[in-house]
């Protein structure tokens, strides 16, 4: 696979800050790459110096393999923006808005009537076109500002943070979007805090934290990374502590926590580790109502490698 | 306690427009006040002349250039023509004469030499012209039988300062009762536009839809809240009041201690009361601060102008003042102008007063009314 | 791209009530107040008849002179009418005076001519002024019928006294005749574009044209990154910077333009404001002063990073001083900054528009009218390229 940008030592400082510390990154054609980190990590500020809306300190950013430049219009024609502020026109109607921002790139009337059809088709807007931005709700407006950034079919497609503060229908809408707009051709980079919609939605996850890459791979690689296999919660009324300490020592655990009713099991690694405990319930002849397996998340990666949580 | 706590900071945040309104109002208050001494004993006006005297300044010309500069305000102005004409047009001067040239010689030998003018048009220009003819029907009068130029002169002089005699009934200080009613009026203005766009700014903080929905579901009453914030409002007003009142017994002085002065008081505490409820209606009609903004302007504005604050009402078109007859301001600026020509203050005098005051009441009341049928008519959202 | 966003950002502004508001509706509504306020000013300047009274007692009923002159001055079919007179008792007459029926009465006793009055101002100054001119009158003819009997009698020979009498009354006869003829030779040259509450108006559109920097600077806004969202959607695009600005701009100018031949159009017909003959240069003048407040809202735009709001605000005060400079708020304002700070008036906008309109209502010479026009133009042309400067960096250092 092409690498469609290729990202190389790039640095950027407010005063003494460092916004962004000696990043290097590239992005594949036709995967969905996700930059992943908490609030102020760095991941909107990586992507305004990508678009060269901002000056960096240091670095070379290079998109289709040329240089990225304020003036490299050819390449801005292939690129849709969605941004993480809504930035449409109280003015216009939501078709208006749509075709206005379509317009800045594409010039025959024809094609961007079918394009623009498209993109409301894509989002789900096709009952709200004469509405004003006033008039939607939050995530109808979210929707409205995707339409906006991906209405000209651009080959490469920055989504930064689309979902912040959207309802749930909303934000299954958008990630169906997002993944009808890849099998259509186009590499997505995609920033958020939700490692939910990462794990669902990315091929590859960059985890940035302070302006820094701390991990990189696919979810699969970057969960080896939080050194557990499993966790196992049980739900247990009045557990005897004597049953805490064998648990502790049976093969794989490496935590375990009770607070009442629910058991927490962390196993380090094995298959069967579910199974086992069942017997073992069993055989102790301890009544648990009800219990759970889960595999590692992201969080745990992020926790395991910078000691804090993502979110908060 | 916490209603008005809150009130005091959301006028805290907007402490820059009462500042500015405050400073438009002192500033042109002053500016409108244009001193001069007050006197009782007779003053002539005085029309503002410019003599442009292309003639020699000797004799004949020179008396009628005496002549007019005794009866008229002599004006600076540069002696080019497009300055004379400036100062025409802005009515720094009223009159202009041009002696033309060899007008003592062509006056002498009797013909009758033609005199330019140009003229404002005005009062003041027509009394020039008067004081101007006067003296040149005189002059030609005379000449037609003294030739000798000194005795012409001695004899004219003679009969121009005839003087007849005068006397002043009025007693009242009219300048400094004029400034105060100036002031007073122009506080229409002011107070309108500051209490109206204060309060309605705070009103709409207030009732923004959420924060109300809010409000509504709090455990306090909706009609103590609702007194609460009248009251904050109405303590907002009356240190408004306060302001404006110091500072005319700066700007007019001693007469803010008689009589007349408690009634400019009274009428301008009654204005504000009404502006209060005028403000408490819009309020609670509008909630969108930039609307706000351009409805104040206009209500403002438009009372001011229609009712006599700016140009007085003595001024205006009969079909101006007619509309203005709907308005609460067309009252309070008729009383300033009623007290004004007061000389006795007595409750009959007073009768024309107190009815515009009555009637400044009774608008404060159906305000009040509107402004509680919309507030209960809004209280449920959606 | 050029037309597209030509054409969108006319829609945006035209959608914005709070724009239209202010640069559309408010002149006109203002503009009517003025209207209002003003349209009676002049009228009342001009001499009305004033109201006096006359004790009509034995003294004056047998003087003819007073009797002959107050009654032609309140000659109802006389274009010089000055005094509507009341003939009363003087206990009547200072009855009036107290009511303010009349502005002061006039008293004929013991060969003394006496004029009271309520209070001095103007109308009592020329009550005073026609009693002293028929007084001097009196004593004029008293003085020229001597000097002609003098002379006459020189010429008699002595002791023909019989026709004393005849000779007197003859030389009367015509003294009378002189005293009514008017000998004064005043010709008027006064221009006839005299009303100066047509600077009120002046000002109005000084205002309006101003206010067109409140749209030039939404629009820039519009399309600048470093203001608004829409501005960074407008900057990652492939239009140009440049064209995406120039079309902006250029709209807002155009949607100015037609707000300001709307309020021409309003004042000419509904308010009969007289702007002069010269169409052509008023145009020219509209378009300049549009040109000027564009280019105080585009500098406003990129020049200062604070709120919309708050440009409103730098662009309403500025126009605001600069009307207020040029007479908005008191027409005299704008003669004394002239007269005496000429400077202050030279740098301001908003009177350059308003002098320009006046020296095209008022003055026949056309060389004023281009001295503003000119100062104008280079106003305008000094803030765009201090816009230009600030908007040749295209990236920014934080967003």
């Amino acid at each position: 696979m092409k690498n469609i940008i290729e990202v190389k030592n790039l640095t950027k400082k407010y005063k003494n800050l460092k916004a962004i510390d000696d990043l290097s990154f590239e992005v594949r054609e036709g995967e969905i790459l996700g930059l992943l980190g908490p609030n102020g990590s760095g991941k909107s500020t990586t992507i305004n110096c990508i678009l060269s809306l901002l000056n960096y300190s240091g670095g070379e950013i290079k998109i289709f393999g040329k240089k990225m430049n304020v003036d490299s219009y050819d390449i801005k024609r292939d690129i849709g923006v969605v941004f993480q502020d809504v930035a449409v026109f109280e003015e216009l109607t939501v078709y208006d808005n749509i075709e206005y921002f379509c317009g800045l790139y594409i010039k025959e009337k024809d094609v961007r009537k079918k394009y623009i059809e498209e993109a409301i088709e894509l989002v789900g807007l096709k009952d709200f076109i004469k509405f004003y931005p006033k008039q939607l709700s939050g995530g109808l407006l979210r929707r409205l500002n995707i339409a906006c950034g991906i209405a000209h079919k651009p080959k490469i497609i920055f989504l930064d943070e689309p979902t912040v503060a959207v309802d749930p229908q909303s934000r299954n809408n958008i990630l169906d979007g997002i993944k009808v707009l890849r099998e259509n051709g186009a590499t997505i980079v995609y920033t958020t805090h939700y490692m939910e919609e990462v794990e669902i939605l990315c091929d590859r996850v960059i985890i940035l934290d302070k302006g820094k890459i701390i991990a990189s791979g696919t979810t699969d690689e970057l969960k080896k990374l939080a050194n557990i296999e499993e966790k196992v919660s049980v739900e247990v009324m009045d557990l005897d502590p004597k049953y805490i300490k064998e648990i502790e020592n049976r093969k794989h655990v490496e935590e375990v926590v009770y607070q009442s009713p629910v058991l927490m099991i962390t196993y380090r690694k094995g298959k069967n580790n579910l199974v086992e405990l069942m017997e073992y319930l069993k055989e102790q002849k301890i009544n648990y109502s009800r219990i759970f397996s889960e595999r590692p998340t992201l969080n745990d990666v992020f926790l395991e490698l910078t000691g804090k949580e993502l979110r908060d | 306690m916490i209603v008005f706590k809150t009130f005091l900071k959301v006028l805290n945040k907007n402490k820059f427009i009462v500042i500015l309104y405050s400073a438009i109002l002192i500033f042109f208050g002053a500016f409108n006040m244009q001193t001069s001494d007050s006197s009782q004993s007779f003053v002539s006006s005085k029309p503002d002349v410019l003599i442009v005297n292309q003639d020699e300044d000797k004799g004949i010309t020179h008396n009628l250039i005496q002549y007019m500069e005794k009866h008229s305000k002599k004006i600076k102005v540069e002696k080019e023509e497009e300055a004379i004409n400036d100062a025409l047009f802005y009515r720094d001067i009223n009159y202009v004469i041009y002696i033309p040239k060899n007008y003592r010689e062509d006056f002498l030998s009797g013909k009758n030499p033609q005199m330019n003018i140009k003229s404002t048009g005005d009062y003041q220009a027509s009394l020039a012209e008067m004081l101007l003819e006067r003296y040149l029907n005189v002059a030609s009068t005379y000449q037609k039988v003294i030739s000798e130029e000194e005795k012409l002169i001695e004899k004219m002089n003679e009969t121009l300062s005839k003087k007849v005699d005068i006397e002043v009934t009025s007693k009242l200080d009219m300048n400094n009762l004029q400034r105060a009613s100036y002031y007073y009026s122009f506080a229409n203005y002011s107070i309108l536009a500051g209490c109206v766009y204060i309060i309605c700014l705070v009103l709409a903080s207030f009732l923004e839809e959420n924060v109300k929905k809010r409000t509504v579901i709090s455990s306090m009453k909706e009609k103590e809240f609702n007194r609460k914030l009248l009251l904050s409002n109405g303590l907002f007003a009356f240190v408004l009041w306060l302001l404006y009142a110091v500072v005319s017994f700066f700007l007019v002085g001693d007469i803010m201690f008689t009589a007349h002065g408690i009634c400019y008081l009274i009428n301008s505490f009654l204005f504000c009361f009404c502006a209060l409820t005028l403000a408490f209606l819009i309020g609670n009609l509008i909630h969108n601060k930039n609307a706000i903004n351009g409805i104040v302007n206009v209500v403002a504005l438009g009372s001011s102008f229609l009712c006599g604050a700016f140009v007085p009402a003595e001024f205006l078109p009969d079909f101006v003042l007619k509309i203005a007859h709907l308005l609460p301001s067309y009252y309070y600026i008729n009383s300033n102008e009623l007290i004004q020509k007061i000389e006795v203050i007595s409750l009959d005098t007073m009768q024309p007063v107190i009815l515009n005051m009555i009637i400044l009441l009774l608008f404060s009341i159906l305000f009040s009314i509107l402004a509680n049928f919309f507030s209960n008519r809004k209280r449920k959202v959606g | 791209m050029f037309t597209h966003n030509f054409k969108y950002t006319l829609k945006i502004l035209f959608k914005n009530k709070m724009l239209i508001f202010w640069t559309f509706a408010f002149p006109i509504i203002l503009g009517t107040f003025f209207q209002m306020a003003f349209s009676d000013i002049e009228k009342n300047e001009k001499l009305d008849i004033i109201d006096i009274a006359i004790v009509n007692n034995q003294e004056f009923k047998d003087n003819t002179i007073y009797r002959e002159s107050f009654k032609a001055l309140s000659d109802k079919e006389s274009e010089n009418r000055l005094f509507s007179i009341q003939y009363v008792t003087e206990e009547k007459a200072q009855n009036l005076l107290s009511d303010d029926k009349i502005i002061g009465y006039f008293l004929l006793k013991d060969d003394n001519p006496k004029v009271v009055v309520g209070t001095s101002d103007i109308n009592q100054t020329i009550l005073k002024f026609v009693v002293e001119e028929i007084s001097s009158k009196l004593e004029i003819m008293r003085n020229v019928a001597n000097l002609k009997i003098e002379e006459e009698k020189k010429n008699m020979p002595l002791g023909d006294m019989g026709n004393y009498n005849s000779l007197y009354a003859s030389v009367y006869g015509q003294v009378m005749e002189m005293s009514k003829e008017n000998n004064t030779n005043i010709k008027n040259i006064s221009s006839n574009h005299l009303s100066y509450t047509m600077i009120e108006f002046y000002t109005l559109i000084a205002m309006a044209c101003l206010y067109s920097g409140i749209l030039s600077m939404f629009a820039m806004n519009q399309s600048l990154a470093n203001m608004t969202t829409t501005g960074k959607r407008m900057a990652v695009s492939p239009t140009s910077k440049g064209k995406i600005i120039l079309s902006s701009v250029l709209a807002s100018y155009l949607t100015s333009l037609i707000g300001i031949f709307l309020l021409f159009l309003y004042t000419i017909f509904v308010l009969h404001v007289d702007y002069g003959n010269q169409i052509l240069y008023i145009i020219l003048l509209a378009f300049a002063g549009s040109l000027a407040g564009l280019s105080l809202g585009v500098v406003t735009s990129c020049c200062f990073k604070v709120s919309d709001n708050t440009k409103t605000g730098i662009i309403i005060s500025i126009t605001m001083l600069g009307c207020f400079l040029s007479g908005m708020m008191g027409i005299t304002m704008k003669y004394i900054v002239d007269k005496n700070i000429p400077i202050v008036n030279k740098l301001n906008p908003a009177n350059m528009i308003t002098d320009g309109f006046y020296s095209l209502y008022y003055y026949d010479t056309l060389d004023r009218f281009f001295f503003n026009f000119f100062s104008l133009l280079v106003f305008a042309t000094i803030l765009i390229v201090i816009s230009i400067f600030y908007l040749r960096r295209q990236k920014y250092d934080s967003i």
